[in-house]
């Protein structure tokens, strides 16, 4: 008795953890319910269908596929799905926001990749597909984000960034309390995110620490991109730039003498030898004829 | 004897008279023509007059009598893409980073680079290879592409100065130059060259195309061909084209001088140096001493296992694109 009592113990807590660890996973594809309720302010025509359509191609293409065609990348587990298949057009367009901007599993994040506007057109791309799909337009008005104002200020003693967000309404300056910013660094193919992504405080304050070994152009500047995330003013960035990096003019690759190098840039000794050897050449050649035209003079006489 | 010896230092005063004369009539013809010239340049309006933009971007005012109109030749801007391509790009140091642990073999950035430069099924600027080092040592697939070395063994060997090095550390060839004499494949310690033996795959599509040595299209036949770290892209400030195809997030490609390399699945941006020091990066046969570009995160914790069905089903993507 004992024994069963211990048996099924055991099978009931395996059974309980496989339910646990079943209900995680689906936990973590539930999006929540005022996301799910979003929607775009970005009407879904032809139009903002066919600038989807580059972005899809550049940016989801390689595992997704072209939609309706099922030509998704298998070999990957998970595989993706068909994005013009029922699973995903029954999702709510709030959904695939939500989807976009967090990634799944082996799906990355495209909120730092692609602008709202962006991912929106993406969405409409994909709705492209679903003949019965009618939009339901949000009534938030994204002209609301030129109204924000980004302050970036920097203190070079304490290293650190502050970024003041406020909203110039006609009523007067809004604070914007508990905005989502991330502050990243402008390099020549993406953002480098400096520290983690922080929110405003009730002063729309937002502090963030960087590192002194950022390199920069050649007189130590660097451009900084605050990206803003509000419920009610949307998204937006703003560019500031700041000497708060390091003077980087690093000589170019070609400039030291190297065997590989053009001719003008070759090895000293390489010069010197070759020119010598050729001299030497050209030398035991003048030595031939003189000594030719000798005989010649020689057999005149 | 003597007399006919001095008689030609003589100058009669007719022979004198006919010199001066010429000289005379020969300046008032020219001066007229000067002044002619310098009348007809005041009275020049602006109508006569036309601007042009240089290929160096300069505007010149020049006067529309002068100007010759070029016809646009199918090798026109020949030399100038030719020359951009030698030059490089100016404080720029490019770097790719390779995460073995990622590759998946899904083999779709060898299926870009091929699209993107013409190139046969067989032929390979980027190849995932299988790797089993030893047989008690897990297999894993290592991408490899062109090293990039910062002293490459096959520039010194190229007789003809058709293959190069930019200052931004691009190592490229010049397709236009090469003897195809293979001097560099011989050279090259990573197996990373390889040759149009046969007519390439596009030529006929490829035919009125401007010649590109930054993407080595169109392809020609009987000279060498590699990977360019796709420098046509990389000058727009874009990925490389098995970068941004890959679906795993193998690839990392950047600028070391901003310490910055950027995934390009995720697109999520990482300090380089940071990146290897972390992951316990390395290049391959550093023994030679040729300092390779690309560098390697080891296979570490890597979850996917190696099959030789992934290798079938790999070839089904290469027909998609």
């Amino acid at each position: 008795m004992f024994r069963i009592n211990i048996s099924t113990k055991i099978v009931s807590l395996f059974i309980f953890s496989a339910l646990f660890s079943i209900n995680l996973s689906a936990a973590s594809w539930d999006v929540p319910a005022d996301k799910k309720s979003k929607n775009s302010f970005i009407k879904f025509n032809d139009a903002s269908a066919k600038e989807g359509e580059v972005l899809y191609n550049k940016n989801c293409a390689s595992c997704h596929g072209n939609p309706s065609k099922g030509n998704v990348l298998k070999s990957l587990k998970p595989t993706p799905p068909d994005l013009a298949s029922d699973g995903t057009q029954k999702l709510t367009d709030g959904e695939l926001f939500y989807i976009l901007n967090t990634g799944r599993g082996l799906m990355p994040s495209f909120k730092n990749v692609l602008s709202e506007n962006e991912r929106w057109k993406v969405i409409a791309y994909m709705r492209s597909f679903n003949k019965k799909y009618v939009q339901v337009l949000s009534n938030t008005d994204p002209s609301k984000s030129e109204l924000v104002k980004v302050n970036m200020q920097y203190d070079a003693k304490s290293n650190i960034v502050t970024v003041k967000v406020v909203a110039k309404e006609k009523t007067g300056t809004v604070v914007l309390k508990d905005a989502e910013v991330i502050l990243f660094a402008k390099r020549y193919f993406g953002k480098l995110q400096l520290d983690k992504s922080m929110r405003t405080n009730n002063e729309g304050l937002a502090y963030f620490q960087y590192s002194k070994d950022l390199p920069g152009d050649k007189a130590g500047n660097v451009e900084l991109i605050a990206k803003i995330n509000d419920e009610a003013y949307g998204e937006l960035e703003s560019t500031t730039k700041f000497k708060i990096a390091v003077p980087t003019d690093k000589p170019s690759l070609t400039e030291k003498r190297a065997i590989w190098n053009v001719l003008v840039k070759a090895p000293i000794w390489l010069i010197i030898t070759y020119s010598f050897g050729v001299l030497v050449f050209l030398g035991f050649l003048l030595y031939l004829v003189l000594n030719l035209l000798s005989f010649w003079k020689i057999g005149k006489i | 004897m003597i007399e006919k010896e001095e008689q030609p230092k003589k100058k009669s005063r007719r022979e004198f008279l006919q010199q001066l004369g010429i000289v005379g009539v020969g300046t008032a013809l020219g001066g007229s023509a000067i002044l002619a010239g310098i009348n007809y340049d005041k009275n020049k309006t602006d109508a006569q007059r036309i601007r042009v933009l240089t290929a160096e971007n300069e505007l010149l005012e020049i006067e529309k009598g002068d100007a010759t109109k070029i016809i646009p030749s199918k090798h026109g801007n020949l030399t100038y893409l030719q020359q951009q391509g030698r030059d490089g790009i100016a404080g720029k140091r490019f770097v790719m980073v390779i995460d073995l642990s990622k590759c998946q073999n899904a083999r779709k950035c060898m299926a870009a680079c091929q699209h993107a430069h013409d190139l046969r099924p067989e032929q390979h600027h980027m190849n995932v290879l299988k790797m089993e080092e030893t047989e008690t040592t897990p297999p894993f697939y290592m991408p490899k592409p062109c090293q990039h070395c910062d002293n490459p063994p096959c520039v010194a060997v190229c007789p003809v100065d058709a293959t190069f090095k930019r200052a931004d550390g691009i190592v490229l060839i010049d397709n236009e130059r090469c003897i195809g004499c293979r001097f560099c494949i011989a050279a090259c310690p990573y197996s990373a060259r390889i040759f149009n033996w046969a007519e390439p795959l596009n030529a006929q599509g490829d035919k009125d195309k401007v010649y590109n040595v930054e993407l080595n299209v169109p392809q020609k036949k009987g000279t060498i061909s590699k990977c360019l770290f796709s420098a046509d892209q990389v000058r727009e400030g874009k990925l490389p084209y098995c970068a941004s195809a890959c679906p795993n997030g193998v690839y990392y490609f950047g600028d070391e001088n901003e310490d910055a390399v950027t995934n390009g699945t995720t697109k999520e941006t990482f300090r380089f140096k940071k990146l290897l020091e972390d992951n316990g990066g390395y290049t391959l046969m550093p023994e030679l001493g040729t300092k390779p570009r690309v560098y390697y995160l080891p296979p570490k914790g890597k979850t996917v296992p190696f099959q030789d069905k992934d290798r079938e089903e790999a070839a089904e993507h290469l027909h998609h694109t």
